[in-house]
């Protein structure tokens, strides 16, 4: 049982949180670019930009085969599966459209599963979504201020939240992971995940007593252990929901695994880095 | 083992906390298992399964159609007659003040009118009120269980101000392209008659059939199908005026009566000799047309019945969404469910090992874990389907639900040693307040999924919630007994 040997007393407040505040800010301009330029932070999927979505499951064609298949619709994107099977993407369509779609798919492949949506549902869906991470975000605050009622340590709480959230869904844009209604709830989930570790943090050192680099240590040791075992359930789902091309579940599961790696960061840099300019060090 | 070990085992089962998270475990597993069907439905037992892991479609609907909160000085009644008239559109005052236009108009179509009609738009809504939903659900349950499948779910999505925007269908069993047929576009039914050749005329439309039977057997027991429907006033003496007028009474064999469905024949035959004979002397409101013998016939009379039904839903109806799982498909995707849970506790438990190396307390984490999952999913068999979203759920919840029993642990062996009741009751306080308030910020920020309508994943916040709540209640507590009771026999150092 070795602990990644951090002592986080050995660090300055500048230090600890240059890297998370450099980072957020940085995700904070991408998605604001994304923003300017597309009218939307993070590339959205079919469930909120309406479109057609294919689940083929394994097969002996190659992609130029089921891309040829498909030639006359607006194809948006064809993603390979392990297991030989396709994602396929098209952008909103007719109805029309769709149901001459839907024949050719089912000619070609009975078992697909298909979902689409229609454009003004996709508005709808997107209008909704954003009021549910709102409604979540100020909620999760809400109850970190009652619980600590101190302005700093619950700042920083929900300041690590934000940014979770933020690097997440630049991070997401950047390896090609879609906003669709389930890394939505991905994303509200992560508040849940990010929450977790930061209570743990804040409560040890402002509620036990001792030595400040003795308790920044042990919550060090505990949350760590939380997060990795999280980490290692949520990465068996990935690995899982890819092979058996679950497309649902593999884009929650990455959306969580990105999330986790950058509330590691989060709560042991930036949360605990203002924490450490609060309560002080040893020193003091 | 000694006496006083057992002693203590047996104390610790006694604890309530344990005990109720026992009982609870038996009654999930008799839930899913025991009851009938239960262990005869195979692996899932009673869990109501989703569309994507049973197979079958979905559909979900908007309305052409808009509510419109209207203020004006005059009778709302004779107000909303001559909105109605100026948009040459059908309306429905079903509140005072609250107008339904079963026509699709933007609200800045409408405010002109409102305005020349002295009045004005308060609010304006798509969709349609509550009644009108109602009865739309109702006459596409019709066409749904006449087409026998299994398992159909209809839900009307309201909003808090009471008009309801979207229908969502799902059909069990059902692959798209009858999904879409059955449900999705409304059709133009039309009754044409064969005038010379290949010509036809019109007879008369839809909305001239007033009502229509299931399908029966004429005369009974003869195992010959049909559909039995009845015109109103008008559109029988139009009936009778075309079979007159074209010579289907004198003829009928050369003079067929056709069906159409958006323009494609959908039925044609001949009026029957008696038929045609009633036909010279009176307008007959009465008839029914026969599809043929035996299991054929009916399953002929089953569709004729559902196209002489089209046109009935009071509004048009647009396809929002829809989607469709293979019953093959959603065999793998349930299969390979089983198996990201059951790989993904192994590694909880690896992890957890890993870290504690420490059976004493890995095995009641492991267990305490597997009996959240269990308890959870036996609740589940009354509340929540279990679609894709809600595994994810599931298994998120399992992350969480092991990070919690980690609080626990660490807070009451903190230092290394084994603290003293008292002590012990203390630490463990301290962790059940970290995780209290870590559960309420997951419940607070899975809340709005919970209640809005992102169909999809209301599954997967419903089951978060459940999972968190059965945690901090039943599990967590229990938990904290019995590893007290374990470590107050193997003093030592576990970390």
């Amino acid at each position: 049982m070795k602990f990644p040997a951090y002592d986080i007393s050995r660090y300055t407040v500048r230090q600890l949180v240059a890297l998370p505040i450099a980072l957020l800010i940085i995700s904070l301009l991408f998605l604001g670019f994304n923003t300017l330029t597309t009218g939307m932070p993070v590339d959205p999927g079919i469930d909120f930009a309406g479109g057609v979505a294919v689940t083929i499951p394994p097969t002996a064609d190659s992609q130029a085969v089921v891309e040829g298949y498909f030639s006359e619709y607006p194809l948006k994107s064809v993603g390979e599966g392990v297991n030989g099977g396709y994602y396929v993407v098209f952008e909103y369509m007719p109805d029309d459209a769709f149901l001459s779609l839907s024949k050719v798919i089912n000619e070609h492949y009975p078992d697909a599963k298909v979902d689409q949506i229609g454009e003004t549902f996709g508005k709808t869906l997107q209008a909704q979504a954003l009021w549910a991470l709102l409604f979540s975000f100020i909620g999760m605050a809400i109850v970190v201020f009652i619980v600590f009622k101190n302005f700093v340590p619950s700042i920083a709480v929900v300041i690590s939240a934000f940014s979770d959230i933020v690097i997440t869904a630049a991070l997401m844009d950047i390896v090609g992971i879609t906003l669709t209604l389930g890394t939505t709830a991905a994303l509200l989930m992560l508040i849940g995940y990010s929450v977790d570790s930061d209570i743990l943090l804040t409560t040890r050192i402002l509620k036990r007593k001792g030595k400040f680099s003795e308790k920044m240590q042990g919550a060090f040791r505990t949350g760590f252990t939380m997060t990795s075992t999280t980490i290692s359930a949520i990465a068996l789902m990935f690995v899982v929901s890819w092979i058996g091309q679950i497309d649902i579940i593999r884009e929650i599961s990455a959306v969580l695994l990105l999330g986790l790696f950058v509330d590691l960061m989060n709560t042991w840099m930036l949360n605990a880095g203002i924490l450490t300019g609060y309560a002080g060090g040893d020193k003091r | 083992m000694s006496d006083d070990n057992d002693g203590g085992l047996l104390k610790t089962l006694k604890d309530w906390r344990v005990a109720v998270m026992l009982l609870l475990v038996v009654f999930s597993v008799v839930s899913i298992y025991v009851i009938p069907p239960g262990i005869s439905n195979g692996m899932t037992g009673n869990l109501q399964l989703g569309l994507d892991l049973e197979g079958g479609s979905w559909i979900q609907l908007s309305f052409q159609s808009e509510v419109v909160r209207f203020d004006t000085d005059e009778n709302p009644e004779v107000f909303a007659a001559r909105i109605g008239e100026a948009l040459d559109a059908e309306v429905f005052l079903f509140e005072e003040d609250r107008l339904e236009i079963r026509a699709p108009f933007t609200r800045e179509e409408l405010e002109p009118v409102f305005a020349e009609n002295g009045g004005s738009i308060v609010t304006y809504e798509n969709g349609v009120s509550k009644d009108t939903a109602d009865q739309i659900k109702l006459i596409l349950e019709n066409k749904v269980n006449n087409l026998g499948t299994k398992d159909a779910r209809i839900n009307t999505i309201t909003g808090l101000n009471g008009v309801t925007q979207y229908i969502r269908l799902e059909l069990a069993g059902v692959d798209i392209a009858t999904a879409q047929e059955i449900v999705g576009a409304q059709g133009k039914f039309e009754i044409r008659i064969q005038t010379i050749g290949n010509e036809t005329e019109h007879v008369l439309y839809g909305d001239s059939i007033k009502s229509v039977s299931t399908p029966t057997q004429s005369p009974p027991g003869s195992d010959i199908w049909g559909v039995g429907f009845t015109l109103t006033q008008e559109g029988a003496a139009a009936f009778r005026e075309a079979a007159n007028t074209y010579g289907a009474t004198s003829n009928p064999d050369a003079h067929e009566i056709m069906m159409f469905l958006d323009d494609e024949t959908v039925y044609s035959a001949s009026l029957n000799p008696q038929l045609a004979a009633e036909l010279k002397t009176a307008p007959v409101r009465e008839l029914r047309a026969t599809t043929g013998a035996g299991e054929e016939g009916l399953e002929d009379a089953k569709k004729l019945e559902i196209h002489l039904r089209a046109g009935a839903l009071p509004v048009d109806v647009e396809i929002a969404g829809s989607g469709t799982v293979s019953a093959s498909l959603g065999e793998h995707f349930k299969v390979m469910s089983v198996i990201a849970g059951i790989l993904a506790l192994m590694a909880v438990a690896a992890t957890v090992y890993y870290w504690y190396r420490e059976p004493a307390i890995v095995l009641p984490m492991v267990g305490t874990t597997i009996a959240e999952i269990i308890i959870l999913l036996g609740i589940a068999v009354y509340l929540q389907q279990l679609d894709l979203a809600s595994i994810a759920g599931l298994i998120a919840v399992l992350g969480t639900g092991i990070d919690q029993l980690v609080v626990i642990t660490d807070e009451v062996i903190h230092e290394g040693r084994v603290p003293s009741q008292n002590l012990y009751m203390k630490r463990f306080n301290r962790a059940l307040g970290i995780i209290m308030v870590a559960a309420c910020t997951t419940v607070i920020a899975m809340l709005p999924l919970a209640v809005m309508d992102l169909a999809n994943l209301r599954g997967f916040a419903i089951i978060t919630i459940m999972g968190v709540l059965i945690g901090v209640l039943i599990t967590r507590p229990a938990y904290g007994k019995i590893i007290m009771a374990i470590l107050s026999k193997k003093p030592g150092d576990h970390r």
